[in-house]
């Protein structure tokens, strides 16, 4: 019992990174139809400049903010020089343009920060033990984190007028621009939505996960999992499904063998779209604009 | 300093090349002359490593090693007068990246050597094209399989069944009996589990759990809280750093008591500042570089790895790790034939297999054609941490 809590939670924690991650990818796709698979750069960019940011004598909030910052402007740059400039842009071409960006952030951040994994320092080291589970703070600022940033992105997509607004964008294009809402504003702020939320997903998966050039690769995997089991449209499905798998990746882990864990969001993937095309967890959500 | 050459003139020479030799790249061998080797031209030294991607930790130091060396070496003057050329390659830590890599450097570049890979994975996936192309290669990694019944293939790591035999020794005489083992599911803990059972046989000590992780897996939870069910004696984290940093930690963090040997693949700074405060109190075997300053005077050792640390922190403003002075024994001992026999791949064979007595930084090589690894468990000394530093274990164990 007292293992199976442990790997529960242990696994609610990575889902609630899963989920970070996996709303940036909704984000962006309610509003323009795109699938950004740099969104796991995003996470990992963010935890490598809060590193470097700690490194050269920054306090740790501080760094976040940074951190948060660069993502934010360089998911907007994004936008601006690499999907504003499409004229037909379809779900095909949005993959082929984000994977050009995802490997030439790869590459950069590379180049950069060197081919180590480093992890950022935690708010609070260390942890305490309820019951023979082990909780690491860390983990517990995680989920926190994870609730507070998906309630505000769930209330601002579906209870804010602007939110609202930029969901029609991806609904009803061209009624959307006769009511007077620019298209390109919306797909900006959707990107900028998703690189403060990647940069977030990264900067608090960091000091228990580690960051590298490469680590954006499996995160936006898993996150990508994650936001199809909602559909793509839905926060709250995006929620829930990267906590599912988080914790059903480690149950596997855990229970059936360690070298199955990866396999878990590929097999849920391929059930998940043949079953169940538009998600798990979202399926009102389309018609509810 | 590095002495990477240009791709453009790869491009080039390649292009000559597939001209010039198209019709008799086979026969050329037969004179025992191989490769681009005359007697007079620089000398290549080609070079495969984990520059990024799991084995990042291991591969970036040996490159610092390597460029180093090569430097120094130049500096020298080369080899009798003929310039020594490095070419290094990045695998990416993958198998089919390594024997590209390893493609590429014997029949574009037509090295004269190859050292590398850093691990076992890419190392084996290297042997078969070195053992075709009679090519000699020295791998930096540990698992005895890259070099068993290998004709063209050396090592300069030590090999697992000597670590492995030394940490046996060690259990025996604490009186433990049974082994939790969480091991790198890769090429790198392929087989150890087999080794334990059989070296721990006549002590009685044998595994009884096996847990298996990714060398870049970041959560260990589950195989941690597997290990602790097992509530063995002893528990063996076999892995390298990163990885084997955060397993550290998931086990302390569980509050698990035990206690824990590692292997030697943790010999760097990246493994004590990925386990910070955990890894106070565990025992591993290392070569003797990780406390080169603790070393006693009269240890035959001791000159060669102070002139490598000093060198080396005085280029890169950080201490070596084992893996770097797995790459300057890999290079040591290439440069010592290549001064001694030339570059005839023949000679060079025969020459390391006939090593004796050469002394390194992770041992004192004596190389057989039964032992291509050439160093025993002497190689080795029995390591803890003590608030972020390598000591050296007063009781020995043996």
């Amino acid at each position: 019992m007292v293992d199976l809590l442990q790997l529960v939670f242990a696994g609610l924690s990575q889902g609630a990174v899963y989920a970070l991650v996996a709303i940036g990818f909704v984000a962006i796709f309610t509003v323009s139809g795109v699938i950004n698979l740099a969104q796991g750069e995003f996470a990992a960019l963010g935890g490598l400049v809060a590193i470097s940011a700690v490194g050269s004598g920054l306090p740790l909030l501080a760094a976040v903010v940074v951190a948060v910052a660069t993502v934010a402007v360089v998911a907007v740059l994004m936008e601006r020089l690499t999907i504003a400039p499409v004229k037909r842009m379809t779900t095909l071409v949005s993959l082929i343009l984000t994977l050009g960006v995802s490997t030439g952030l790869k590459a950069l951040m590379l180049l950069v920060y060197g081919p180590d994994a480093e992890g950022l320092t935690p708010i609070n080291p260390g942890g305490f033990t309820v019951g023979g589970v082990s909780i690491r703070y860390q983990e517990l600022w995680i989920l926190a984190v994870a609730a507070v940033v998906s309630a505000a992105v769930y209330w601002f997509y579906e209870r804010t007028l602007a939110g609202k607004a930029l969901r029609a964008c991806a609904e009803q294009p061209v009624a959307a621009r006769l009511v007077g809402i620019s298209l390109g504003r919306a797909s900006l702020t959707a990107f900028l939505i998703a690189g403060c939320v990647g940069a977030i997903a990264g900067v608090m998966a960091s000091p228990i996960y580690f960051t590298s050039w490469e680590s954006g690769l499996t995160l936006g995997l898993k996150g990508f999992v994650a936001a199809t089991l909602g559909g793509l449209v839905s926060v709250r499905g995006a929620v829930l499904g990267g906590l599912l798998l988080g914790v059903l990746e480690n149950l596997t882990a855990g229970y059936v063998s360690t070298g199955l864990r990866d396999a878990v969001a590929f097999l849920l993937l391929i059930v998940v779209l043949v079953a169940r095309p538009s998600g798990v967890f979202g399926r009102s959500a389309e018609a509810r604009v | 300093m590095g002495r990477r050459t240009n791709p453009a003139r790869f491009v080039a020479v390649a292009a000559a090349l597939t001209l010039g030799l198209a019709g008799c790249s086979e026969s050329a061998d037969t004179g025992g002359d191989g490769g681009s080797a005359d007697e007079s031209g620089p000398i290549t030294v080609g070079a495969v490593l984990d520059i990024t991607g799991a084995g990042a930790s291991l591969g970036v130091p040996e490159r610092q090693a390597l460029e180093l060396l090569a430097g120094q070496l130049q500096a020298e003057g080369g080899i009798d007068g003929r310039e020594v050329e490095l070419i290094i390659e990045d695998d990416q830590s993958t198998e089919d990246g390594a024997a590209q890599a390893m493609n590429k450097l014997v029949n574009e570049d037509e090295v004269d050597i190859v050292l590398g890979a850093s691990r076992t994975g890419p190392s084996l996936a290297m042997r078969p094209i070195a053992e075709q192309a009679q090519i000699p290669m020295i791998s930096l990694a540990a698992n005895a399989a890259i070099v068993d019944g290998s004709e063209w293939v050396f090592k300069s790591a030590q090999n697992d069944r000597v670590v492995i035999e030394r940490m046996i020794e060690y259990m025996a005489g604490q009186g433990w009996t049974t082994i939790g083992l969480a091991r790198d599911a890769s090429g790198f803990g392929e087989g150890v589990q087999e080794i334990f059972d059989e070296v721990g046989a006549e002590a009685g000590i044998s595994v009884v759990a096996v847990e298996r992780f990714a060398p870049d897996a970041t959560d260990f939870t589950a195989q941690m809280v597997n290990l602790r069910d097992a509530a063995a004696d002893v528990n063996v984290i076999w892995g390298i750093p990163p990885a084997a940093g955060l397993a550290q930690r998931a086990y302390a963090q569980l509050g698990i008591t035990t206690p824990v040997m590692q292997s030697h693949g943790i010999g760097n700074q990246v493994f004590l500042d990925t386990a910070a405060e955990s890894a106070n109190g565990l025992v591993a075997p290392l070569g003797r570089l990780v406390v080169a300053d603790q070393l006693p005077e009269d240890d035959p050792q001791r000159e060669v790895i102070s002139t490598f640390v000093d060198d080396y922190t005085a280029e890169y403003g950080e201490g070596p790790s084992t893996f770097a002075g797995h790459a300057y024994d890999g290079w040591q001992l290439a440069v010592d034939a290549l001064r001694e026999v030339g570059t005839d791949p023949q000679a060079l064979r025969d020459h390391l297999e006939g090593v004796e007595d050469f002394v390194g930084i992770s041992g004192t090589f004596t190389m057989t054609p039964e032992d291509h690894s050439g160093l025993t468990k002497d190689a080795l000394v029995l390591v803890t941490v003590q608030d972020g530093e390598w000591t050296l274990l007063p009781d020995q164990g043996a």
